[in-house]
């Protein structure tokens, strides 16, 4: 009788907790607004038009990348090397569209072939990614530092550490430019993101990824082909971070083989912050929307409000670290 | 939650309301934005344009892209969006600056580049830059001569920065017309790529004394180089002072805190400075002439020095490393 009352004891305990944690999306989605709200008083001019614009442009291609690494966290996995698929991908596309030194510079087919040539290596690299988990069965975490560690080595021995310059006005175009007011960064951002959304709450590909997440083994008994489907998850995040290139890229004017090296725990924070678990079978892109909008928020608001540069880390690091604290809560309570 | 949501929202518009009361009194708010804080030569121009700022009574903003050309984009138009009075920036590069002067002009908002210049581009901005080959030239003219006095031949090693960063290349520029001048007792056996990185500067420095241990004429083009160089000579057991048998003549670019110690320990010959006091006065003043209408030219050089063991004395209390050590 007495274990029985400490048991219902410590199951009322985790109760109330549980409650709180259990809708991710009101977490986040109350987080941003909280954070805006309580802003307000102490950041002069965030409520500006030009700064919600500039909120939002600068949310976009964070938010395509942080698309991809959800899909990827929803099997179990993780994806170090997005961000070095972005420089990757930066250079190739610049090497070829440059008009200093691009192979089709000045051509007309400069900017589709180079786009081309930007999502495909994305997605190699993302399929190289699945294969050496899925066939070899090495762990994601190890696969994907070393191609990290490899695809930015590749990036700066391409271009021997420059940045490459005078890329065509159409393919800058799409990452400041827009159309009757609305930003092609949006457009693009908004194709990509709702068929993520559609992907996963609406296919069947879509319910193998969460089942492989839940229980890999599992899935595989019931029939879902789990290797073909953690591949898909891999390719998804690599032409995600091809996508995010384009835009980083055009908005710069500028391939950089360094193009997001810092930008790492920003993708994997905002994708946690949104609720996506780092232990799979649970996330989705709307929830993932409002981890990005909250990093985004507090980059903005600490920078408007004159905060240092080390303030904005530790504020970012400790809301990193609350989320997967989050994360494992929900886990217990499962 | 919908409770917390009203009570926060009611305490945002209370306070947001007493702020626009005081907003009558606007202070002048410059951003400034530097690509890292990593070396002490950035920590002390970003230190000194906010004693700069500060003793003109102007509201400073910062922001830190931490090596990230995108971020300090997004925190150009941070502050182009909080509509500052002007912008100093030290860019990522030459390259990727030039959407954020574009931006900047865009918002009709003054911007001034510190330490390193755009690359050629139709947008306007002012640059602050240290004359990197004349200040090196004169450096390494000076370790020539003290070369010449000896009678001695020597072989040089020069650590060159990043290529693609235009500072880097006129320290390279000014080197090389140093020692042309003086080929019958120099000649140079190593230039070693460090791309501004500590790790390739040892491992260059070190190749470099395995395949020359005759090396005995070191010039690096950023002093906060020398601690690679430093391990690398101790190594090889050719780290000696001054007048010992043995001794590498040195000579370095900046004038950062462990030159100006090495020079006082009587390490290191000689060392171009660049004068971080008038580069920030500099800046902060070129962006207020911008916003007053003024014409500015487009580049203001800083002349910098040459401090050696010969006017140590006299010439450290220009030297920002000697301020920083004290």
């Amino acid at each position: 009788m007495k274990a029985f009352s400490k048991q219902t004891l410590n199951i009322n305990r985790l109760a109330a907790p549980q409650s709180a944690i259990r809708n991710p999306q009101s977490i986040a989605a109350g987080l941003c607004l909280l954070w805006f709200l309580a802003s307000i008083p102490f950041t002069p001019g965030l409520t500006s038009s030009n700064n919600i614009s500039n909120i939002f442009s600068n949310l976009l291609p964070l938010l395509i990348v942080a698309t991809g690494q959800t899909i990827v966290l929803i099997t179990g996995g993780i994806d170090l090397s997005a961000t070095s698929v972005m420089a990757l991908t930066s250079v190739m596309g610049a090497l070829v569209m440059s008009g200093d030194q691009g192979l089709l510079g000045g051509s007309a087919w400069a900017v589709p072939a180079g786009i081309a040539a930007m999502l495909v290596a994305g997605a190699l690299i993302g399929w190289l990614n699945g294969a050496a988990i899925t066939r070899l069965g090495m762990p994601p975490f190890i696969v994907t530092l070393t191609t990290m560690m490899f695809f930015s080595g590749l990036a700066i021995w391409l271009t021997k550490s420059k940045t490459i310059y005078n890329l065509p006005p159409a393919f800058n175009a799409i990452g400041k430019g827009s159309l009757f007011f609305i930003p092609y960064a949006l457009l693009v951002t908004a194709l990509l993101v709702v068929a993520a959304h559609v992907l996963l709450s609406r296919s069947l590909a879509g319910r193998w990824l969460y089942a492989c997440g839940h229980n890999a083994r599992a899935a595989e008994i019931s029939g879902v082909p789990v290797g073909w489907t953690l591949t898909l998850a891999y390719v998804c995040s690599g032409v995600c971070a091809a996508v995010a290139a384009v835009l980083y890229t055009g908005r710069l004017e500028t391939g950089s083989p360094v193009l997001g090296q810092r930008l790492l725990l920003d993708v994997i924070g905002a994708a946690v912050i949104g609720g996506a678990s780092l232990f799979g079978g649970r996330g989705k892109i709307v929830w993932t929307m409002y981890g990005v909008l909250f990093l985004t928020l507090i980059d903005n608001t600490l920078n408007l409000a004159g905060q240092s540069h080390f303030t904005m880390m530790m504020v970012k690091g400790g809301v990193i670290l609350l989320a997967a604290l989050l994360d494992v809560l929900r886990r217990r309570g499962q | 939650m919908k409770r917390w949501i009203v009570l926060v929202l009611l305490l945002s518009l209370c306070l947001s309301l007493s702020c626009n009361q005081n907003s009558g009194l606007k202070q002048m708010t410059i951003g400034v934005s530097f690509e890292t804080l990593q070396t002490e030569y950035w920590v002390a121009g970003f230190e000194a344009i906010k004693s700069e700022l500060k003793k003109r009574d102007i509201a400073m903003l910062e922001a830190i892209a931490d090596g990230d050309a995108n971020r300090q984009l997004e925190q150009v138009n941070n502050f182009i969006a909080r509509g500052v009075d002007g912008i100093i920036a030290v860019p990522k590069d030459a390259k990727t600056i030039i959407p954020m002067i574009k931006a900047a002009n865009a918002a009709n908002i003054p911007i001034v580049l510190y330490n390193r210049p755009a690359d050629k581009t139709d947008a306007k901005s002012v640059a602050v830059v240290a004359d990197n080959p004349g200040i090196t030239k004169a450096t390494v003219e000076y370790m020539c001569e003290q070369a010449k006095k000896s009678g001695k031949k020597y072989k040089a090693l020069l650590l060159m920065g990043d290529l693609g960063d235009i500072n880097a290349i006129g320290r390279r520029d000014g080197f090389e017309a140093a020692v042309k001048g003086y080929s019958d007792i120099i000649e140079v056996v190593a230039r070693v790529p460090t791309e501004w990185n500590q790790e390739k500067a040892l491992a260059g420095t070190t190749n470099a004394l395995q395949a020359h241990p005759d090396i005995n004429f070191i010039f690096t083009s950023s002093d906060f180089l020398f601690p690679s160089i430093i391990s690398a000579l101790k190594n090889a057991g050719k780290y000696k002072k001054i007048g010992e048998d043995g001794h590498v003549l040195m000579g370095g670019f900046d004038g950062d805190a462990t030159a100006y110690q090495m020079l006082k320990d009587g390490y290191l010959d000689a060392d171009g400075v660049q004068n971080v006091y008038f580069e920030s006065e500099a800046a902060v003043q070129a962006v207020l002439d911008l916003k007053a209408g003024k014409t500015v030219t487009d580049v203001i050089r800083d002349p910098g020095f040459v401090i050696h063991q010969g006017n140590l004395n006299e010439m450290s209390a220009k030297m920002w490393g000697a301020q920083v050590k004290k």
